[in-house]
């Protein structure tokens, strides 16, 4: 598939196409028991079982808690739901739309973005409900919380990539990067307190940075700087864009 | 103008070649058939021209707009309906027709109408705030072609369109593609219905092994193929001996049991009748009725591409 026609109504028409696109995931896929369990219960108990018994301030753990759902939340719609439309064959209707393989990467990617930011703010209302724990700088969250959810919404679109009709293909894929990227990101053990080899390959994670950007708004304490979590984040979201689109081409020739 | 253009069209599959220089062009509101047996080519054939996949050389264009290097634009011209009804089971009928309209820019004001009035004439709008999951297949099916129109595409592209379904779908349908021809738009019709294609085809190609081996109208292709011709005859009594018998005629190249009656391939019907009026006589076989017939697109289909009679019938999902 190729993509042309540089006209800026074809980029609205793009924007459109893929605004409707994660609308019909919304309706079809965010009360899908599978995306419930992997989205929603699985890194809510995870954290829990690390938390429980630990003496640290809301303050301390919210962040770390607030990452890891949106990792999770943001990460599970497409590779659930892409499998399933290929094996219905409804993925072929955005194949053979007059979109851009970037719509459809966006499409797809915004209902996992969306999902996660809802899902998101259950633990930062929870924080203050329950502990009066409050985001000191809430722009700093908000940022937080969309980039992390983007960028991995847009990870998950690219794992989906792959040309499989089973969510389970993925979701295992999908699964052997998230577990890792908790425990080398500075969620459960604080950055200067892990390995020298893992504060390294811990660069490399965005949620690192996602992780930094979310515990700043809380706390003020910044390992990397605002600025550069923003930049790592976005670098991020391109390359898993780009890297998506090129796998979808491959794959669907 | 021609409304697909295909030019010296190859695809490979690695070693494999699916399409090795496939050329033909169908004119604007022309009804076109592509018919061929399994792995013959039209899937990929169909795949190249809607944009799913590039072609490895040549050219394919629709409303001269280049597939390959003009996609979106050429796009926005194109209909599909595919072989599977591929419609949203948890989504009302009405939800995945707007959807659609979305994906092809159908602007705001007019999608609801286009809709309503797709519902209406596929006998749909009682359920159209229904979820698709109840739906019988010939409904699903209906509202699979009906989303292909949504965007009042000039150049249609239906696979199987009547594949199993009931007779109303099946008359539904079929209604539709003739408006449709009426009204200029290009039909490029897949199917393994051939009389379905004879019927409704202005011209038909016949693809085999990734190459066009006949196209041509079906009276013009019949007509090259008059060698094919046949008797039927309407018996009282068919008996596997007698149809063995019949079988071993002098001059029948083949025999076909359709019901009560036997259809004997020959280029000579006259004379199997006398042989048929020798036999029946002999043993005391009523004949119930006799005619003659001039080959069928279905014989000359099988004479072009070479499939077994008995294998016709799962020819169809390519």
């Amino acid at each position: 598939m190729t993509e042309n026609d540089g006209l800026p109504a074809h980029i609205v028409s793009d924007l459109r196409a893929a605004w409707a696109i994660a609308r019909k995931d919304i309706k079809i896929y965010y009360v899908k028991p599978n995306i419930i369990v992997a989205g929603i219960l699985f890194p809510l108990f995870m954290f829990l079982a690390f938390a429980t018994g630990r003496d640290a301030p809301a303050e301390v753990l919210l962040p770390g808690l607030i990452a890891i759902t949106a990792l999770f939340s943001s990460s599970t719609i497409e590779p659930v739901s892409i499998p399933i439309e290929r094996r219905m064959k409804t993925f072929d209707r955005f194949l053979v739309a007059p979109i851009s393989l970037d719509a459809i990467v966006l499409g797809e990617s915004l209902s996992g973005f969306v999902y996660s930011v809802a899902i998101g703010f259950i633990p930062f209302l929870a924080g203050y409900l329950l502990f009066g724990a409050i985001s000191d700088n809430f722009a700093a969250f908000v940022a937080g919380l969309c980039l992390t959810s983007l960028c991995f919404a847009v990870m998950g679109t690219l794992f989906a990539s792959y040309p499989t009709e089973s969510p389970g293909d993925i979701m295992s894929m999908v699964n052997l990067v998230r577990l890792p990227l908790m425990f080398i990101s500075g969620i459960f053990i604080p950055f200067d307190q892990m390995p020298a080899w893992a504060q390294v390959v811990g660069l490399f994670s965005p949620l690192s940075y996602a992780a930094d950007l979310i515990r700043y708004s809380y706390t003020g304490a910044t390992r990397f700087g605002v600025a550069s979590d923003i930049v790592v984040i976005g670098g991020f979201i391109i390359a898993f864009h780009l890297v998506s689109r090129e796998l979808y081409r491959r794959f669907n020739d | 103008m021609a409304a697909i253009e295909v030019i010296n069209l190859v695809k490979q599959y690695g070693q494999r070649t699916a399409l090795g220089g496939v050329s033909f062009s169908v004119e604007e509101g022309e009804t076109f058939g592509y018919l061929g047996p399994n792995g013959a080519g039209k899937t990929t054939t169909i795949r190249i021209l809607t944009g799913m996949t590039q072609a490895t050389s040549g050219t394919a264009r629709i409303l001269s707009h280049d597939i390959r290097t003009d996609t979106i634009r050429a796009k926005r011209h194109l209909g599909v309906v595919p072989e599977t009804s591929n419609v949203y089971d948890d989504l009302p009928a009405w939800d995945n027709l707007i959807f659609n309209a979305e994906l092809y820019g159908v602007p705001a004001h007019a999608r609801n109408a286009a809709a309503q009035r797709l519902l209406d004439l596929f006998d749909l709008s009682d359920r159209k705030d229904d979820k698709v999951r109840g739906f019988s297949k010939g409904m699903k099916r209906r509202l699979t072609i009906a989303m292909g129109l949504v965007n009042d595409p000039k150049v249609l592209f239906l696979d199987e369109p009547t594949s199993g379904l009931d007779i109303q779908s099946n008359l539904i349908i079929r209604d539709v593609i003739r408006d449709l021809s009426d009204r200029g738009v290009t039909v490029f019709l897949t199917t393994h219905n051939i009389e379905e294609a004879n019927v409704t085809c202005k011209r038909v190609a016949i693809i085999n092994h990734g190459r066009i081996a006949a196209i041509d109208a079906p009276e013009r292709l019949k007509s090259t193929f008059e060698s094919v011709k046949s008797l039927e005859v309407g018996l009282g009594r068919i008996t596997p001996a007698d149809l063995a018998a019949l079988r071993s005629l002098p001059l029948v190249n083949d025999l076909v049991q359709e019901g009560d009656k036997v259809r004997l391939l020959t280029h000579d019907p006259i004379r199997v009748l006398d042989e048929v009026q020798n036999y029946t006589g002999t043993h005391g076989i009523p004949v119930l009725s006799v005619s003659t017939l001039g080959p069928s697109l279905e014989d000359v289909f099988i004479r072009i591409t070479g499939v077994g009679r008995r294998a016709k019938e799962v020819q169809a999902s390519d």
